[in-house]
């Protein structure tokens, strides 16, 4: 027998080997492999990672690094800022954040808190500082631009101005 | 494309025994039992109940397949079937979660977009040159992650190549079972051109994904956004996607199927098939002409559903890289001159040994994939019965 139909069989019988190796072994490998690659889901969907936290008596606000969207992505440059817990907001919630760290508020956000978690919810922004952009009664308009509750978490994104 | 009527054709061979057929149906009934009864596996009397049906249904259809030499119309029985069970348990479950087969904005913020894998040739580029996956989704290895449908694809693509299309995709039995229904084609004659619209929708596809930065194929043009879920409609913009979505589904997957015969989306639109057709070229098995006894009736070419074969590819004793490894070429040549074969042999040798092994290997990983796909629908349906 030729070298290459030796070859064949051979492959075809791995074939066969790594069908019933898939759901035990090879699947898992490769998810794992996968995992361990350096990626990361576009901030535009997750906001981008959190770089600190203020404290606001029973709640608290997370600042998220600016996010600048890609090439030619419609949404614009935004920052996220979560209220958390949403249990421990109260009913209307006017707050003052320094976004940039430099002690100087730079937004005021002000919005209620249903307590229905699947009412729709409304943000007003105050600019304190030019950098970032003005909201009023916005609703989920864009990723970058939007108020959300997810779980137990009130996210809103504040557009940054154009530089 | 006219059938020739006057090809002489060859005694068919004979039905294996029943005895014969069933040692070799055993190793698979083995693997549906291990598939659906493993330990920590279906739980309830209705999930216990589908992943009995669901594993006698496959072992069924492999006894089938064994018994009669026939590929093609058992492994329809299979493929038709994932396409209808898919949706009823996928919305079943999205709905009873969300309440809504819209994808809300909060859902993709935490990431809990399911990930299906028509995506991936889309998120490699944006992947490579930015680290970076353009799906609002989470890699975490989770039931809907990225890297669980990734290692998925990764693992069954080694063993099927495209096969993936005939084997594994959970879209592709609806039109398969539409383009079942007519007994003759309304439509015969198809620009052969019409073969390089899915690479057209992909390289279109992949440079938008890019240019972009979102998965534009998911966002604009799968027509399946139909039958499991879509970007909440928020505004003009989502009412005019979603449109697009129910017009592709009713045209390409109802309408067309049904005047071709054909699997219309498959054949002229969706990227990731063009995308698997790569691998069939790394990929073992693959179905061939034999040249010495074919006498270019073209019936293998009228009945494959995705048109993989040419006058020119016939001539050449190939089937186009796009084949799908479904079978119908082969059962239905009359001259049993379409084999299956594998790399390196010779064409016709032991074409059933060739058949036999793909078989295995296909039935496995279609049990372990699409067969609890399967069990989960019937398992929705048991939930509204019992």
């Amino acid at each position: 027998m030729k070298l290459r139909p030796i070859l064949g069989y051979t492959a075809a019988g791995a074939t066969v080997l790594a069908a019933m190796l898939t759901p035990f072994l090879l699947y898992g490998f490769f998810a794992n492999r996968f995992t361990a690659l350096p990626l990361q889901v576009d901030e535009v969907y997750s906001g981008g990672p959190k770089v600190r936290a203020v404290q606001k008596g029973a709640y608290s606000i997370d600042i998220h690094r600016p996010v600048h969207p890609h090439f030619l992505q419609s949404e614009k440059p935004f920052v996220e800022l979560d209220w958390t817990p949403v249990s421990a907001l109260p009913q209307h919630v006017s707050d003052m954040v320094d976004i940039d760290g430099n002690g100087q508020p730079d937004v005021r956000v002000s919005f209620d808190v249903p307590s229905d978690p699947k009412a729709p919810m409304r943000v007003d922004v105050e600019p304190l500082n030019p950098r970032y952009q003005a909201m009023h009664n916005v609703g989920k308009e864009r990723f970058s631009r939007l108020i959300a509750r997810v779980d137990n978490t009130i996210l809103v994104r504040v557009p940054l101005a154009n530089p | 494309m006219a059938t020739n009527a006057c090809v002489p054709r060859l005694a068919r061979p004979e039905p294996r025994s029943i005895g014969w057929s069933l040692l070799l149906t055993l190793p698979i009934l083995v693997w549906s039992l291990l598939m659906f009864f493993h330990p920590g596996g279906a739980t309830g009397r209705q999930s216990q109940i589908a992943a009995g049906l669901t594993a006698l249904f496959m072992t069924a259809l492999f006894f089938m397949m064994m018994r009669t030499g026939s590929t093609y119309r058992w492994r329809r029985w299979f493929f038709v079937s994932l396409g209808l069970l898919f949706p009823v348990g996928f919305i079943y479950n999205i709905v009873l979660a969300r309440g809504t087969m819209g994808i809300p904005m909060e859902e993709m913020i935490a990431g809990r977009t399911p990930f299906c894998f028509i995506p991936i040739p889309l998120l490699i580029l944006p992947a490579a040159l930015t680290r970076t996956l353009v799906f609002p989704g989470t890699i975490a290895d989770t039931q809907h992650g990225i890297a669980a449908m990734v290692g998925l694809w990764l693992a069954l693509t080694l063993v099927l190549g495209r096969g993936w299309c005939s084997y594994a995709c959970f879209f592709g039995g609806i039109e398969e079972g539409v383009a079942a229904i007519p007994a003759r084609p309304r439509i015969r004659k198809i620009d052969p051109r019409w073969r390089y619209g899915p690479w057209a929708v992909l390289l279109a596809m992949v440079l938008l994904s890019l240019a972009l930065f979102e998965p534009a194929y998911c966002m604009w043009l799968c027509p399946f956004k139909a039958v499991s879920e879509y970007v909440a409609a928020r505004n003009t913009i989502g009412l005019v996607q979603n449109g697009i979505f129910i017009l592709l589904f009713a045209g390409l997957v109802i309408a067309l199927p049904f005047l071709t015969k054909k699997r219309t989306q498959c054949s002229f639109f969706c990227p990731f098939g063009a995308f698997q057709s790569i691998f069939n070229k790394i990929s073992v098995f693959e179905v061939k002409i034999d040249k010495e006894r074919c006498k270019p009736c073209q019936v293998c070419q009228n009945v494959c559903p995705n048109l993989s074969l040419s006058k020119e590819s016939i001539a050449h004793g190939e089937v186009l890289m796009s084949c799908m490894k479904c079978g119908a070429c082969v059962d239905a040549c009359p001259r049993q001159a379409v084999v299956w074969h594998i790399k390196g042999t010779e064409v016709a040798w032991k074409p059933e040994r060739a058949r036999l092994m793909f078989l295995y290997a296909a039935w496995a990983v279609a049990i372990m994939f699409g067969g609890s796909i399967i069990a989960q629908g019937i398992a929705t349906i048991l939930h509204f019965i019992l």
